[in-house]
């Protein structure tokens, strides 16, 4: 943490190499968590960009008061994603390929090897407030902590939402033994 | 009962997922809960290797090409505003002077300047002094594929903006760095054939940069020729792929100087990858 603060404060002081190097460290992160709450790769390669150009634009306004800089990343992030449905509609949002869930057999046996395509129509079927969690803790991988300053939420809140977002994932993943 | 379950999944999957232990291990922790904890655990960790979803390589390098015209431009703006006015010898001057005095900071931001920027002759000639300054064949081959990438990152900039010249200079520039290249990666098999505990006490060099991530800090000089010949087999994929997708988007008068700039690519990392046989 201490790093990272340090290296905000020399890009906010216009350090070039510093605001590289955390570009780097989230580029992939911010990346995975736009495409899951999307559910469309190539939308998610546009919007990952636009995240770090309007992070570039306002970092001078990033304060440090007990929020992480990647809190503050994802906000914005979130905030380009609301932005996408809310021009797009959420309903007409395609997925990229055939991503059908299969539901044949109810039995569930998701330690089989899940696929990316299964898992972004399956987050589409949780609740906004699960999708957020799931997406921010697997997808942009933080912390139980830093999805709580992200979203504005307690930690038990966070936690609660993390549960019953794992529990209705393995209810909609039911896939078959031999897929 | 159900806060403390939460509790209980948070904190297994922290050790799932961050410090890489089994489900096994955090069952054995909660024997009473395991029932409950099994099938959740396996799809957290199945969610989180479904998620991990890679970027293209293409597109992560065009995204980083913008971000860092973007980055460029916007340092240059904030800190240096009387260079879009200060004649362009004056600048140079200041630059040079400003490095004599002040030291590295400048050289720090002028290692992402672009051809059509005032600091880019500092840049190309930080960059010798790298190299004069790199006593090892391995580290002297590192630096010559990080400035090849360099001179990509700048042929697809001044494509886009039609500036032939300078992409001729910048294809140029790939050439020199990928002829050097070839040359050391066979001096350096040579070597390391002839004699490998000689080269493994060699020293390292690495300024390490965000941009160049593919290129880890090399250690030992039989890593360091593995570590090398990955990041030169990657580059020799993805640099030419990434000037033919520019080349489809570059205007008409770009397009001869494009095709120059992918065929030196394409044969210069070839040479090189040959070194390595």
């Amino acid at each position: 943490m201490q790093d990272e603060k340090e290296l905000v404060e020399r890009a906010q002081h216009h350090d070039q190499e510093a605001f590289a190097q955390l570009y780097e460290e989230h580029f992939d992160k911010i990346y995975r968590y736009v495409t899951l709450k999307i559910g469309n790769k190539t939308e998610a390669e546009d919007m990952t960009q636009q995240v770090f150009l309007k992070a570039l634009q306002s970092i001078s306004s990033f304060k440090w008061k007990g929020i992480p800089f990647s809190a503050w990343l994802f906000r914005i992030a979130h905030n380009q994603v609301v932005d996408y449905f809310r021009k797009k509609k959420r309903t007409d949002v395609p997925l990229d390929e055939s991503l059908a869930t299969n539901d044949k057999n109810p039995q569930l046996i998701v330690e089989q090897k899940l696929d990316t395509e299964q898992l972004l129509s399956a987050t589409k079927q949780l609740t906004e407030a699960q999708r957020e969690v799931i997406s921010l803790r697997f997808a942009g991988e933080l912390s139980i902590a830093q999805v709580a300053k992200t979203i504005g939420k307690s930690q038990g809140a966070v936690k609660a939402l993390q549960h019953s977002g794992v529990v209705a994932l393995r209810k909609i993943l039911q896939v078959t033994e031999n897929d | 009962m159900t806060k403390e379950f939460d509790n209980i999944l948070d904190e297994c999957l922290e050790r799932l997922l961050v410090n890489g232990e089994t489900i096994e291990q955090c069952l054995q922790s909660y024997p009473e809960q395991a029932a409950d904890l099994k099938p959740l655990l396996q799809t957290a960790l199945a969610t989180r290797q479904a998620a991990a979803v890679q970027p293209r390589a293409e597109f992560k390098a065009r995204a980083r090409y913008q971000f860092h015209s973007a980055l460029q431009e916007w340092v240059t703006r904030k800190r240096h505003p009387f260079l879009s006015w200060f004649p362009r010898w004056a600048t140079v001057v200041a630059i040079v002077l400003g490095v004599l005095l002040i030291g590295g900071g400048t050289i720090a931001a002028a290692s992402y300047s672009m051809p059509d920027s005032p600091l880019y002759p500092v840049k190309l000639a930080a960059e010798q002094v790298q190299l004069a300054l790199t006593t090892s064949d391995i580290g002297k081959a590192e630096l010559c594929a990080k400035f090849a990438d360099r001179r990509v990152t700048e042929i697809v900039y001044t494509a886009d903006r039609g500036d032939t010249q300078r992409i001729e200079a910048a294809t140029r520039r790939l050439d020199e760095r990928l002829v050097m290249l070839a040359s050391l990666t066979s001096t350096t098999t040579k070597a390391a054939e002839e004699a490998p505990r000689m080269l493994e006490s060699t020293p390292p060099t690495h300024f390490g940069e965000a941009e160049d991530s593919q290129l880890v800090p090399m250690s030992g000089g039989k890593d360091n020729r593995v570590k090398l010949r990955t990041a030169v087999a990657g580059y020799a994929t993805n640099h030419p792929a990434f000037l033919r997708a520019t080349l489809k988007k570059a205007p008409a008068s770009a397009r001869p100087a494009l095709r120059r700039a992918i065929n030196v690519a394409q044969t210069g990392y070839e040479k090189a990858l040959k070194g390595w046989d």
